[in-house]
């Protein structure tokens, strides 16, 4: 029986990470569907878990690649943390690049935001854009910058929660600890992307959407959920090593 | 997305009648499969299942009935954390008699991951209503009731895989080294969020949800039947993909005839006109 507190801090600051995350993608929604909002159109859980499974995805390979071949330094700790970012964000990138060529060469509206007057990053003319009765559409250079942070932030949340567990664990080839940790992340990371998409509530930019603002009480719900469940998963991962 | 409604859900069995038979009937399931160790055989597999249809239809109503005020997010997403609540605490219960840890009998396993799993999602549910406001009056209940259904279903179909719900015996080689897990997970959420979902709308009823429930459950079934091919014997795999199937079937059919009975007109569109008929 091993209640590490470091092992626990870590996990609950990776479901912190994923809560944070979500906040920075921009979800459209069913209205972006319709390309009647701003973002990619889907709901915020979908569009956070293809990317956050991604990102576990490629932090696996390279945790296996790593671990498996000697001891595990905070290095190659970082490099895990950085392939799981990585992934995420080829992930969303890809995501909201195909869904702004459908938006733009398909649908046909310019990739606008309705939230602020000029982009925060290029400073184009973003309000003399907007389709009438609509809230923007397409995926806006700023709103793709966000996404990315978002990817980055999703990513490496839940690569730490995923090492960490195979840490604990204490053996990478074994297929069982594997599947335990990668589903125990899976569960980490969905119960921490809902409760992220309810404090947004629908659709969101990214950071200059007037929505960023509720991160704090989304950080303060994941930090008491990850908490919860890191307390759970601790012991069961010591347990079955 | 949202199905603004407003307000509670109405008509049909009350929630406790529901409640007590998904409690009731996923737990029967889940311990039921323990008549394979007295006779020793894997026959009684299927039971797992049939208690997951229980516990799917518990939660379907129990996500209808939360969703019915409007999440804003879509109801996908309930599904989907009832799954990340439920895979937490199941394992969590199946594993901590074993542990040894505690002096708990093995026995006590699917019991402790239920009460688990309503404590997570007590604790989530009051966070979705203190924290972030969400301000919808029954979700605490839900949650609680989402979380358990959740656990309970995953338990089902994992017990029903493997043949029995020890976990270092039966579900750590037979459920999760072989990745049959994520078929659970993602099996099971489906089962759980797409009811309501595909059936959300100003006309919803109750009893026409929960054929999907009961219709979705059995497909799932079918799959954990597949799955349980290569982990126990053909003959008990082929047994609760039959019975899977024949629930299927049956519940396919009333779903089908109540849809047809409260349309207004079912009407056959054909297929897309060729580029010839249309110039």
């Amino acid at each position: 029986m091993i209640i590490d507190p470091i092992s626990i801090a870590l996990i609950t600051l990776g479901g912190v990470l994923i809560g944070l995350g979500v906040h920075f993608i921009p979800v459209g929604g069913a209205p972006a569907a319709m390309a009647q909002a701003t973002g990619v159109g889907t709901g915020t859980v979908q569009l956070a878990a293809g990317a956050g499974l991604t990102g576990l995805i490629s932090a696996g390979f390279m945790y296996n690649f790593l671990a498996t071949s000697g001891s595990f330094t905070s290095s190659d700790y970082i490099l895990v943390l950085a392939s799981g970012a990585v992934g995420a964000m080829i992930m969303i990138t890809v995501t909201m690049f195909m869904g702004q060529l459908v938006y733009v060469y398909c649908v046909g509206v310019p990739p606008v935001s309705a939230k602020v007057d000029k982009d925060p990053i290029t400073g184009d003319q973003q309000d003399i854009y907007v389709s009438k009765g609509t809230e923007g559409h397409g995926v806006p250079t700023v709103s793709f910058v966000s996404g990315t942070i978002g990817g980055l932030f999703g990513g490496a949340g839940g690569s730490m929660v995923y090492i960490q567990l195979m840490q604990i664990g204490n053996a990478p080839a074994d297929p069982a600890i594997i599947a335990l940790a990668g589903i125990f992340a899976t569960g980490v990371f969905y119960v921490n992307a809902v409760l992220a998409s309810y404090n947004i509530g629908g659709t969101i930019e990214g950071f200059h959407d007037p929505k960023f603002k509720r991160v704090p009480k989304a950080v303060i719900s994941c930090l008491i959920a990850s908490l919860l469940c890191a307390i759970i998963a601790v012991p069961i991962m010591g347990g079955v090593s | 997305m949202s199905a603004v409604e407003g307000g509670p859900a109405s008509g049909g069995l009350p929630p406790n009648t529901i409640i007590a038979i998904g409690v009731i009937g996923g737990l029967a399931g889940i311990y039921l499969t323990m008549l394979n160790q007295t006779f020793n055989t894997t026959i009684f597999s299927v039971m797992g299942a049939i208690g997951s249809i229980f516990a799917v239809v518990w939660g379907a109503d129990a996500v209808r009935r939360v969703c019915s005020y409007g999440l804003g997010t879509g109801v996908p997403s309930i599904g989907m954390v009832a799954l990340g609540m439920g895979v937490v605490a199941a394992i969590f219960g199946l594993i901590l008699p074993e542990t040894g840890i505690l002096p708990i009998p093995a026995i006590l396993g699917p019991v402790i991951s239920f009460i688990v799993a309503a404590l997570i999602g007590l604790v989530i549910g009051s966070m979705s209503n203190k924290i972030l406001k969400m301000n919808i009056p029954i979700m605490e209940k839900s949650m609680i009731e989402i979380a358990g259904a959740g656990c309970l279903v995953m338990m089902g179909l994992s017990a029903s895989i493997a043949g029995s719900f020890a976990f270092n015996d039966a579900i750590l080689p037979g459920v999760v080294s072989t990745g049959y897990i994520a078929i659970v997970f993602i099996g099971g959420a489906m089962t759980i969020l797409h009811p309501f979902n595909a059936n959300l709308g100003p006309d919803e009823s109750q009893y026409r949800t929960l054929y999907v429930a009961v219709e979705k459950a059995a497909l799932t079934m079918v799959i954990a039947g597949f799955a349980s091919l290569t982990v126990i014997d053909t003959v008990s795999a082929a047994v609760t993909m039959l019975v899977g199937l024949l629930i299927f079937l049956v519940y396919f059919n009333k779903f089908m005839k109540s849809v047809h009975r409260e349309a207004y007109k079912v009407v056959g569109t054909g297929l897309l006109p060729t580029a010839e008929e249309l110039g």
